[in-house]
């Protein structure tokens, strides 16, 4: 079975109350086929609990959610035979070594000779960066070394789709930079929905983000557009000398102007003006400006945002 | 995380085409490689030699000390007119008693973390999140342990206690009925293999676990001499009954209740254990 379009998970209305706390409350979520589907929110947002009913670990409360068109609840099985899933705090069989526990995580997905599971074990075990470590027992492992396994495991039948949760949270930057670089190159294989807190990671790897806070989704949107506006709005700064009074007269009288905030600095003045169409304020807000001769324009850009600027604005507004 | 491979492309090519996905699904989806890991913790690990050692010493160890060394140290112990049964007699009236007393309580400890180390650890979630059912995670830890008790508890012991009654009065014992009488040793481990399952999937901690199974064990003995009718729903007399079919007696009728009761729990505790698993959150 496969999802009628090209999105890999679809939830509607998904919701989970434990004890009649909400944790997760009537999630609307479409993740695009072959996206880095960063998925944020604070601590207790709800995005581990969204992630473990996707994989049949809970069972929803009110909704429904499809993972390559089949059914979360009814064929949790066939669900899992796609996916491969890194847990937050990953833990496997202490006595057990990272080759026998890859070895034994790839024959729930294949069945064939004893030499080819473990060709197959020792790919992984390379592309991890573990093959020194193979056949040392995992309790002697470190957090990141771990982490390591936990990606190595997750990835062991080339899933369709790669669920992480907090994948880098435990490593250095050193390791999580490898995550990082390992996730782009497994973007033209598979989907990858993750989620993280960590902004600045996000921002380097992820096409589309959504963010959740209280168990609600409060965006869902590809990353540059997320970027590229304030709640909806764009915003452009332009920094000029002169006495441009008028002009701001000018351009506050323009429908497609929303505000304008006004800073003077060392005989510059800066200005930065949200507007609800771009379209228009590019290709009429210099001129409106320039109107006057004797203003000098610096500077004229349009405003990027920062992750964190983004998510904290938001963040703050759903409270 | 290494970007130099250092392995055979050509073989990592083959592996993936000999490799044929699982497509099993259903309520047994993994269970041959789940029941296959739980059979190499009990051989392919130390479990097998200290199970063993612990069984053979506790069963035939403590046997051999009462007919062989006791009698040896004074030998008016062994004398007809001691009032003492005969030797084989003896050996098999204490080899159905460990087995089925020891045999339990030794039951209860092996599989009293069978479940709930798992949950309490995160590896039950970890499985659970491969392709693989809920039922087949509980049958496998229920087939590994009854094949490890059968091969461990039962089998090992029964073949050296046969030795032990012909060395002890030089003939061997009647296959048959000692069979039927094993038969009887192994539900009753069995049930409270089941028993001690279908607890660690109930509750979260091994408190309960052991209090619950020690309870019926230990109380049952203790009870059985208050309420006799609790011989007709709990194995409380299954030392008894094992002895009297390894001996070809007929049973008395609330042994027939008794054997049939606790097959029926013992499938009963199945029975919660796999509804009650399958709504498990983790």
């Amino acid at each position: 079975m496969e999802g009628s379009n090209n999105f890999v998970i679809r939830t509607e209305g998904l919701s989970k109350s434990f004890k009649g706390t909400k944790a997760l409350d009537g999630l609307n979520l479409q993740v695009p086929k072959n996206s880095i589907f960063g998925f944020l929110g604070p601590n207790g947002a709800g995005k581990s609990t969204t992630i473990k009913l996707l994989l049949g670990l809970i069972q929803p409360s009110a909704g429904k959610a499809t993972v390559f068109g089949y059914d979360i609840t009814r064929d949790s099985v066939a669900v899992r035979r796609r996916v491969g899933y890194l847990a937050q705090d990953p833990r496997y069989y202490e006595h057990m070594t990272a080759r026998q526990t890859l070895c034994y995580t790839a024959r729930f997905f294949y069945r064939g000779p004893k030499e080819m599971i473990e060709t197959r074990a020792e790919e992984m075990l390379e592309l991890a960066g573990l093959a020194d470590k193979a056949d040392r027992p995992i309790k002697g492992f470190s957090g990141g070394e771990r982490q390591r396994l936990g990606i190595a495991q997750a990835q062991i039948n080339y899933p369709d789709l790669l669920i992480l949760d907090e994948p880098a949270a435990s490593l250095d930057p050193m390791g999580r930079h490898d995550v990082l670089e390992v996730m782009e190159r497994l973007r033209k294989y598979t989907t990858i929905f993750y989620s993280t807190h960590i902004l600045e990671d996000v921002q380097r790897v992820s096409d589309t983000v959504a963010i959740l806070n209280h168990g609600q989704l409060i965006a869902e949107a590809p990353i540059q557009q997320l970027l590229s506006g304030d709640g909806g709005s764009t915003v452009y700064t332009l920094t000029f000398k002169g006495d441009v009074g008028p002009a701001q007269h000018r351009v506050a009288s323009q429908p497609w102007v929303q505000k304008i905030s006004v800073v003077a600095h060392e005989g510059h003045i800066t200005w930065q003006v949200g507007v609800t169409d771009a379209e228009a304020a590019e290709d009429q807000l210099l001129r409106l400006i320039l109107e006057d001769r004797g203003v000098r324009v610096k500077s004229f850009e349009r405003k990027t945002y920062n992750l964190e600027e983004v998510f904290l604005t938001m963040i703050e507004g759903s409270k | 995380m290494a970007t130099n491979s250092t392995l055979d492309r050509n073989a990592i090519l083959a592996a993936r085409q000999a490799l044929q996905p699982v497509r099993e699904g259903g309520w047994l989806g993994g269970f041959g490689n789940l029941f296959g890991k739980e059979m190499g913790e009990w051989l392919r690990t130390r479990r097998w030699l200290w199970q063993t050692i612990i069984w053979l010493a506790i069963i035939n160890g403590l046997i051999a000390f009462i007919i062989f060394l006791i009698p040896a140290i004074d030998p008016s112990q062994a004398a007809p007119e001691s009032g003492n049964p005969p030797l084989d007699v003896m050996a098999l009236t204490l080899f159905f008693f460990f087995a089925v007393i020891f045999g339990s309580i030794g039951m209860v400890i092996l599989a009293q973390d069978e479940v709930i180390q798992e949950k309490q650890s995160g590896t039950a979630a970890w499985i659970l999140s491969k392709p693989v059912s809920r039922p087949a995670f509980i049958l496998a830890k229920l087939l590994s342990n009854a094949v490890g008790g059968l091969i461990f508890i039962v089998a090992l012991p029964a073949l050296v206690i046969v030795g032990e009654v012909y060395l002890a009065a030089q003939h061997g014992v009647p296959i048959l009925p000692f069979l039927m009488g094993l038969g009887a040793v192994l539900l009753t481990i069995y049930f409270y293999l089941c028993l001690t399952v279908m607890l660690g999937v109930l509750f979260q901690q091994r408190g309960p676990v052991l209090g619950i199974t020690f309870g019926v064990i230990l109380g049952g003995l203790t009870t059985i001499n208050f309420v006799p009718q609790i011989a007709f729903v709990l194995p409380v007399q299954m030392h008894q009954i094992s002895f009297a079919l390894a001996q070809g007696q007929p049973l008395p009728p609330p042994a027939i209740y008794e054997i049939v009761s606790t097959a029926i729990l013992s499938l009963l505790f199945i029975v919660v254990a796999l509804w009650r698993f399958e709504r498990e959150e983790f």
